[in-house]
């Protein structure tokens, strides 16, 4: 019974994953999130059909789900692109054993329909399934729709892994989705009608089902055929080497000394898995402001836009700082016996960081679209991220002792990296600084004195960027042993 | 001779448990000497405590007048290589040379000479590979490693098992490699190692540690390669 066997070293390492060795307070914080993102995902399952039946009176709100549905199947696509890996290393000490090699993939590829990724949309589906047969459609065919927008969900799982590592096909389904959104938005073209009749049918034709269950199989047996070719060490099994690319950075010698750090940073960030997926999402951060400069509601709360403006150009500035010095925990043995200045090590890094907040802040230029006061806002933000934001982050990575593995991509949820009750107090003035600093003068006096004090601050805080830089130093001094010993834990 | 590195009354416990404990040790400057003793001896402990890589339960180590647990003035001239994780994997072996170098205060121009001296040990294997350190055989990047630990003029060098993963070839290179450094350039040279052969062939004076404490601790001789191999067999 190899099926038991498997299920078994799975629960082993379940049990005995870095979660359950964390301690009780993350624990709860962990087991809080995920019931909050399955209660969303549930309510919102229940809500979906009430919200679409106000929102386009006199419209099947049936109808206008399925429309919408092809959104859900390409963000889906997108998501699990970044944070959904087939893991495939684990099986390396089985190629050894005799065990066919047929059960092995089978159970690999079964097991990855527990994941995450698929019990998410179960909990928005069966919800929504729930409402339409009290609302009255028609229960056989309902469950027909059901299973086929189950199927496929599993076929997105599969194809992902198909399309694994696939950078090209994940920028044309990005470049897809926008697409779709942009033209719905400006009402050139409208997929969703198109789109939502393939969905609807397996409700109104209920045969049409087949379709997606015929995909679930024949990518299933693609993934089979892909592993089972690929059962080597040398095949799927090895890890990924990247090819060797070189730049010239030599221009980033006029930062003098501090270009030895810098000049290794870049080289980094763009041959390591993992900061480059922090590169990515701290470019989707420029977008955050979209969320809330078009909202009605917001323009009331200027509070919630200074939170807003910060993150803007913050993103890279707050994903990479929080894991200073963890990005080179690998090697952290090395540094610790090598003849560096922290200072000057620090000082590289917070330059990186206002680097990457001035480069930022030159792609929010097109926010000058929401009018002047949202720009200006932006201005003080990014003062305030280099100024004040960029020592607060460094200070708290300097708590996190969590490596890094620079090659590895972050998984979501198994990723827990910097999450500790430290990196959450530290965290708050990152968050409630910026409002606060901008509200309490707004309250008092007018915007602009808002915008400017949130401004000064960054300012003021680069008047002080010597001292920060050195009571961070001795936090690193005094945390040299702890931080080595559990840099070098094996994970 | 001058001592180099002074060791007083050094222990290391974890719980109680004691892995290390030295009285009294003292290396006179331009020594090679060799470390031995089986798993668990204590071997990469006293060599982590000599780069204050962790911290000792008592005693001091004193490396030329600066006791390493108190002040960083050691690290200029003391360089090691202890394992992979010394090795930036990112890197290209060129690119981690400079980085050492440009830590170290030496040119590219500097390291290249340097490599130059090395090529015969590279064996073709190292340099213009266009691959990251990583992607290197374990043995390749040994040689990476042990090399820049070499950048710099260091007056000590550490080296915990240089002679584990390397091809026969390569081994025999290494050996007139730290002989010379000892003979000619009268740098310290601290050798770990489990072969016995590689450790006599190579150091002046071979040290025993068994569960953290010296045993045995002898100039080596014609005889000094069948004594350790009598003290290990029991």
């Amino acid at each position: 019974m190899p099926t038991l066997r498997f299920l078994s070293l799975e629960w082993k390492q379940f049990r005995r994953s870095s979660f359950f060795e964390k301690g009780i307070a993350i624990k709860i914080l962990m087991l809080l999130a995920g019931i909050y993102f399955a209660s969303i995902a549930i309510l919102s399952g229940v809500g979906v059909f009430f919200i679409f039946e106000k929102a386009l009176p006199g419209v099947d709100p049936f109808v206008s789900i399925n429309n919408y549905m092809i959104y859900w199947v390409l963000a889906d696509l997108a998501l699990r692109y970044f944070m959904q890996q087939l893991p495939v290393m684990n099986i390396k000490p089985m190629l050894l054993l005799p065990i066919q090699r047929h059960s092995v993939i089978r159970f690999l590829l079964l097991k990855t329909s527990f994941s995450f990724f698929n019990i998410l949309p179960l909990l928005f589906f069966v919800p929504l399934t729930v409402v339409l047969l009290v609302q009255g459609y028609q229960p056989l065919m309902v469950i027909g729709w059901f299973i086929g927008i189950l199927a496929i969900s599993f076929s997105i799982n599969f194809l992902n892994f198909i399309l694994n590592k696939n950078t090209a096909a994940f920028y044309v389904v990005m470049a897809l989705l926008i697409c779709f959104i942009g033209l719905q938005y400006f009402v050139v073209f409208d997929i969703t009608p198109y789109a939502g009749l393939l969905f609807y049918s397996f409700y109104e034709l209920g045969y049409t089902v087949i379709f997606p269950l015929m995909l679930v199989g024949l990518l299933f047996r693609l993934n089979y055929n892909l592993l089972k070719s690929n059962f080597y060490v040398d095949g799927a099994v090895q890890a990924r080497k990247e090819k060797f690319k070189n730049y010239n950075l030599e221009f980033l010698n006029r930062f003098g000394t501090l270009s030895t750090f810098l000049k290794n940073d870049v080289k980094m960030i763009t041959r390591n898995a993992r900061p480059k997926q922090v590169l990515l999402m701290s470019f989707l951060f420029l977008f955050y402001g979209l969320i809330f400069y078009t909202q009605e509601t917001y323009r009331e709360m200027p509070a919630v836009l200074a939170f807003a403006s910060m993150f803007v150009t913050g993103g890279f500035l707050i994903s990479f700082g929080q894991l200073v010095p963890a990005w080179d925990s690998e090697y952290y043995k090395l540094m610790m016996s090598q003849n560096i200045s922290y200072k000057k090590y620090l000082e590289s890094k917070w330059l990186l960081m206002a680097l990457a907040c001035a480069a930022s802040f030159f792609l929010c230029l097109p926010y000058i679209y929401f009018g002047w006061d949202i720009f200006a806002m932006i201005v003080a933000g990014a003062s305030f991220n280099i100024g004040l934001n960029s020592f607060i982050t460094l200070y708290g990575g300097a708590l996190n002792r969590v490596p890094v593995e620079l090659n590895q991509k972050a998984k979501a949820f198994s990723n827990t990296q910097g999450f500790n009750p430290t990196q959450l107090l530290i965290s708050l003035p990152k968050i409630l600084g910026p409002m606060i600093i901008f509200y309490v003068p707004y309250k008092l006096i007018n915007f602009n004195a808002g915008i400017i004090a949130l401004a000064l601050s960054g300012v003021l805080g680069l008047v002080f960027k010597s001292y920060f830089l050195s009571s961070i130093e001795q936090l690193y001094q005094k945390n040299k042993y702890k931080t080595l010993k559990a840099f070098s834990e094996k994970k | 001779m001058e001592t180099i590195i002074q060791v007083q009354d050094l222990s290391k416990s974890y719980n109680s448990n004691k892995v290390l404990n030295i009285e009294s040790l003292s290396i006179p400057k331009g020594q090679s000497f060799g470390l031995v003793g089986n798993n668990g001896a204590g071997k990469t402990t006293f060599f982590s405590l000599l780069l204050d890589l962790i911290q000792p339960t008592t005693g001091q180590i004193d490396n030329k007048g600066i006791i390493v647990s108190q002040s960083e003035d050691w690290k200029p001239f003391t360089s090691s290589f202890i394992d992979e994780s010394f090795l930036i994997g990112y890197l290209t072996a060129e690119e981690y040379f400079y980085f050492i170098g440009d830590l170290r205060n030496i040119s590219k121009a500097d390291v290249d000479e340097l490599l130059k001296e090395f090529e015969d040990f590279f064996h073709g294997e190292i340099l213009n590979q266009k691959k990251y350190l990583r992607d290197l055989s374990k043995g390749n990047q040994k040689k990476a490693g042990i090399v820049a630990a070499l950048i710099g003029n260091p007056e000590v060098v550490i080296l915990d098992e240089p002679f584990a993963n390397l091809d026969p070839t390569t081994q025999i290179r290494l050996k007139k490699i730290i002989k010379n450094l000892s003979a000619q350039k009268h740098i310290t040279v601290l050798v770990s190692s489990h072969d016995l052969m590689h450790v006599t062939e190579v150091c002046e004076r071979v040290v025993v540690l068994d569960k953290g404490e010296i045993v045995k601790d002898t100039m080596t001789s014609d005889t000094t390669l069948k004594e350790l191999e009598l003290y290990f067999e029991r």
